[in-house]
């Protein structure tokens, strides 16, 4: 902390969303209040700006309709109809119902419920997991994003942290696949342009006409859900041309006969046909990657929200072992740098307290789950919720909303707003926002280390998400240690401080200068993989995956630290196309002709800020963009309101008529309050549940539906 | 929605807002800089960098300088894109001290 005039005091801290920037903010208090959040001008990647969802985040803080109390329901469930009770009065209900259903049904009938809301080693994805894994409930699978990618990433090169984003300024040839990096991961932008300043060539891949597309040297239109194909097509030229790195492939990589075969089946016309891009850029794009030295790929989380993803991750994260790219800095393919930073799950999960043969439910599933429409056997009695908003993000809502409609469910949710999904809770409980709390920041998106320090106190009676499970500990009667650690020891035990890339690193140290890179190497000269050292069973880039024969896993991460109960269906050992459910069904085999893919909003992270008005301004409302050969047949123009539909739900939206968009394609924004839509519905009402086939990732990107003017 | 710079660049030209913009959307002529629309992703980092208040987010513009919006698309089709700092125009400072910043 330091005093920068008489006045206003600045306090270090750290975005808290999901987002790969996580930016350094200044906190800037007067009197108690919250006056402005800045981004750290010094942070490499920060450099001063935040972005246009956070840019009002102080006001945040002080939106009237924060949830300040604990409250219970008075109405008829989704009525909204809350009063303010005590802490006292939520626990001890908490607790006699829990005692009634544990008895009757045993620990197994409550489940959590928590995503990504808050991206912090305290209280963010893993809060509750000791909690949880203690009481002996379901342990759920939080595979909302990224568990596709991640299982996939680990299958073919390990939990190494693979290329940085920095490095970018240096790469001479950047492919950005499946990202909207203007939208979503600006602060690498502009590693990006200088790059292209130094004369690299960006391309993007992507099915819509992104702004970032608009950006690049070259926009590749893909069929959604098509990318293990064109990856594999680009081996297959790239092998059959000859311009792969023969001694690399050889030291340091394992099943290239087998991935050869596998790309000799994926021909440039026949990758073509499935992927939509004509065969001289299929050939141009494979000449031009493996002909520039410093390729990178910047991998986005889209390519994994298909069934095949899993599959597209590994194809597109063989390519730079294929080229030798990973030689240089520079060169390589980034997903998700997290790898990098010694976490102590066990600390942090306590996946030891796990009753042995434990069950486990995949979030994604949750409307069958609560409906019965999965068989369970003990049935979900009661559902707990924090960080996450499944009504509006999961797939499949409706069925969600049938599910928390039961009057035999017992809901709790912890919210900072009564969203779509808090409003169905028995009880609710409010969580403290970032500039309130003490936490380490988790990144997916860059290598430094961030501590987020309170600047002011808590309104009401908010808690942390710490805070929240301690307190549910000791209603609950447990008296481990773990409960009465206070936040300082739970950091300090949450990492190893040892580990060589800690260098230099201390809770001290971050105390006051906010952020450090972990050291492994700088932007610019990191090459992690330059001779190899994958962190796979064989030390190499695995093309054929020795992890393939124990089956689908999901990443522990993302299951509470479990091991048992995974999926365990069969995995091919080298990376295949497996097309989409519903994109690629032709015409007139479907009675839904369009595609519909829904991307992150630009001014809404999620759903988070989707209720401030400022916000709701700069986003605007709900929309699809749809091509004029799609939307003339159905006398849709632009500007005209429109119902998206399919066989399991519908949701309304202006049109936007656009070549933007490939014709039988539309596009749309996830993260609109479905309560603030005109229908009442956003796009998950239209989104299938189906998993990726790798990690149980969604596959929202994979919707076939109609449209038609309203 | 964008953001646009007003009346207030012109003949002093700081070039603050360009050094701060992470996505290169500013374009520059002999007196002053614009911002194009279809770049600009909103983070409003250029706004506190400029010594004369001179960007605006489009919806803060009062009705009475909303014929900025049309100004900046159409003078990024004729000016280059800068994308760093420049000197500031002579004349620069006495402008800034008549523009009460
Ligand atoms: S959402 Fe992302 S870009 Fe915006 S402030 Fe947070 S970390 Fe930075
Ligand atoms: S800093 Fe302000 S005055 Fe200077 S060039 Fe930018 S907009 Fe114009
Ligand atoms: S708002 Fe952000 S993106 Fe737009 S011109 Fe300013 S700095 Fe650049």
């Amino acid at each position: 902390m330091s005093t920068h005039s008489s006045e206003t005091l600045v306090v270090r801290g750290a975005c808290p969303q999901d987002c790969p920037d996580t930016c350094a903010f200044l906190y800037h208090v007067e009197d108690g209040k919250l006056v402005e959040v800045t981004g750290d001008p010094d942070h490499p990647m920060t450099r001063g700006g935040l972005c246009v969802k956070l840019k009002n985040f102080a006001e945040h803080h002080y939106n009237p309709d924060r949830l300040l109390y604990p409250m219970k329901r008075v109405g008829p469930k989704g009525s909204g109809m809350f009063e303010r009770i005590t802490w006292d009065e939520a626990l001890a209900t908490i607790k006699s119902k829990w005692t009634d259903i544990i008895a009757q049904y045993g620990t197994q009938a409550i489940m959590p419920h928590a995503y990504l809301g808050h991206q912090g080693t305290l209280n963010g994805l893993t809060a509750g997991d000791a909690f949880f894994n203690r009481l002996g409930s379901t342990v759920a699978e939080k595979t909302y994003c990224e568990s596709g990618s991640s299982t996939a990433w680990i299958m073919t090169v390990g939990p190494t942290g693979g290329m940085d984003v920095e490095s970018l300024a240096v790469s001479k040839y950047i492919i950005v696949w499946g990202m909207n990096m203007l939208n979503t991961n600006l602060h690498g932008w502009p590693f990006v342009l200088k790059a292209k300043a130094a004369g690299a060539k960006v391309v993007v891949i992507d099915p819509v006409r992104t702004r970032t597309a608009k950006q690049a040297d070259w926009h590749i239109r893909i069929k959604p859900g098509t990318d293990a194909a064109l990856a594999l097509g680009m081996m297959n030229v790239i092998i059959s041309e000859n311009l792969y790195d023969h001694d690399y492939v050889e030291k340091y990589t394992l099943g290239f006969d087998q991935l050869k075969a596998r790309a000799a089946e994926f021909p440039p016309e026949r990758v073509s046909d499935i992927t939509g891009i004509p065969v001289v850029d299929i050939l141009t794009l494979a000449r031009e990657y493996a002909g520039t030295q410093r390729s990178a790929i910047r991998q986005g989380v889209a390519v994994e929200r298909c069934p095949g993803g899993g599959d597209a991750v590994r194809a597109i994260t063989c390519l730079p072992a294929l080229t030798g790219a990973w030689r240089y800095p520079g060169g390589g393919t980034i997903e998700m740098p997290i790898w990098e930073f010694p976490f102590k799950f066990d600390f942090m999960c306590r996946p030891d307290w796990i009753p042995p043969g434990t069950r486990v439910i995949n979030e994604l599933d949750l409307g069958a789950a609560l409906t019965g429409a999965m068989p369970l056997d003990p049935p979900i009695k009661s559902l707990f919720v924090y960080n996450s908003n499944p009504v509006s993000q999961a797939p499949g809502a409706s069925t969600i909303v049938e599910g928390l409609l039961r009057e035999d469910l017992f809901m709790v949710c912890s919210e900072l707003f009564i969203t779509d999904t808090a409003k169905y809770a028995d009880i609710l409980l409010p969580a403290t926002m970032q500039a309130e709390q003490l936490d380490i920041m988790v990144t997916w998106g860059h290598l430094y280390m961030h501590l987020n320090q309170p600047a002011i106190a808590p309104p009401g009676e908010c808690v942390p998400n710490v805070e929240l499970f301690r307190r549910l500990a000791k209603t609950m009667g447990f008296s481990d240690e773990h409960w009465d650690l206070d936040d300082w020891e739970m950091l300090r035990r949450s990492y190893d401080w040892d580990a060589p890339q800690m260098k230099g690193i201390t809770l001290e140290a971050l105390k006051d200068k906010g952020w450090m890179r972990l050291d492994v190497g700088l932007p610019g000269e990191r090459a992690p993989h330059a001779t190899g050292d994958f962190k796979t069973p064989s030390g190499k880039c695995e093309f054929a995956s020795s992890l393939a024969g124990g089956g689908n896993f999901v990443v522990p991460v993302w299951r509470s630290g479990y091991e048992a109960m995974q999926p365990g269906t069969p995995v091919d050992p080298v990376p295949n196309y497996i097309p989409p459910a519903e994109t690629t069904v032709p015409e007139g085999a479907s009675a839904f002709p369009i595609s519909l893919v829904s991307p992150k909003p630009h001014a809404f992270l999620n759903t988070q800020y989707a209720n401030e008005p400022t916000q709701q301004r700069r986003q605007g409302e709900q929309i699809i963009v749809i091509h004029p050969v799609d939307a003339g047949p159905r006398s849709i123009e632009h500007g005209s309101y429109v119902r998206v539909f399919n066989e399991r739900g519908a949701f309304e939206a202006r049109a936007e008529v656009s070549e933007d968009v490939a014709p039988g394609l539309m596009m749309t924004n996830v993260g609109h309050w479905p309560g603030l839509n005109r229908s009442g519905t956003a796009v998950n009402s239209t989104t299938s549940t189906r998993h990726c086939n790798l990690g149980q990732a969604g596959t929202y990107s994979d919707n076939r539906v109609d449209v038609q003017r309203v | 929605m964008t953001h646009v710079v007003t009346g207030n660049c012109r003949g002093c030209r700081y070039t603050d807002c360009v050094a701060s913009c992470p996505v290169s959307c500013f374009h520059a002529n002999e007196v002053r800089v614009y911002i194009n629309p279809a770049v600009c992703i909103d983070c409003s980092a250029c706004i506190p960098a400029c010594p004369v208040g001179a960007i605006v987010e489009e919806f803060d513009l009062p009705e009475a300088e909303r014929h900025w919006l049309d100004i900046n698309a159409r003078e990024v089709e004729r000016n280059p894109v800068l994308s760093s700092r420049m000197a500031p125009l002579p004349g620069a400072d006495a402008r800034r001290r008549e523009l009460g910043f």
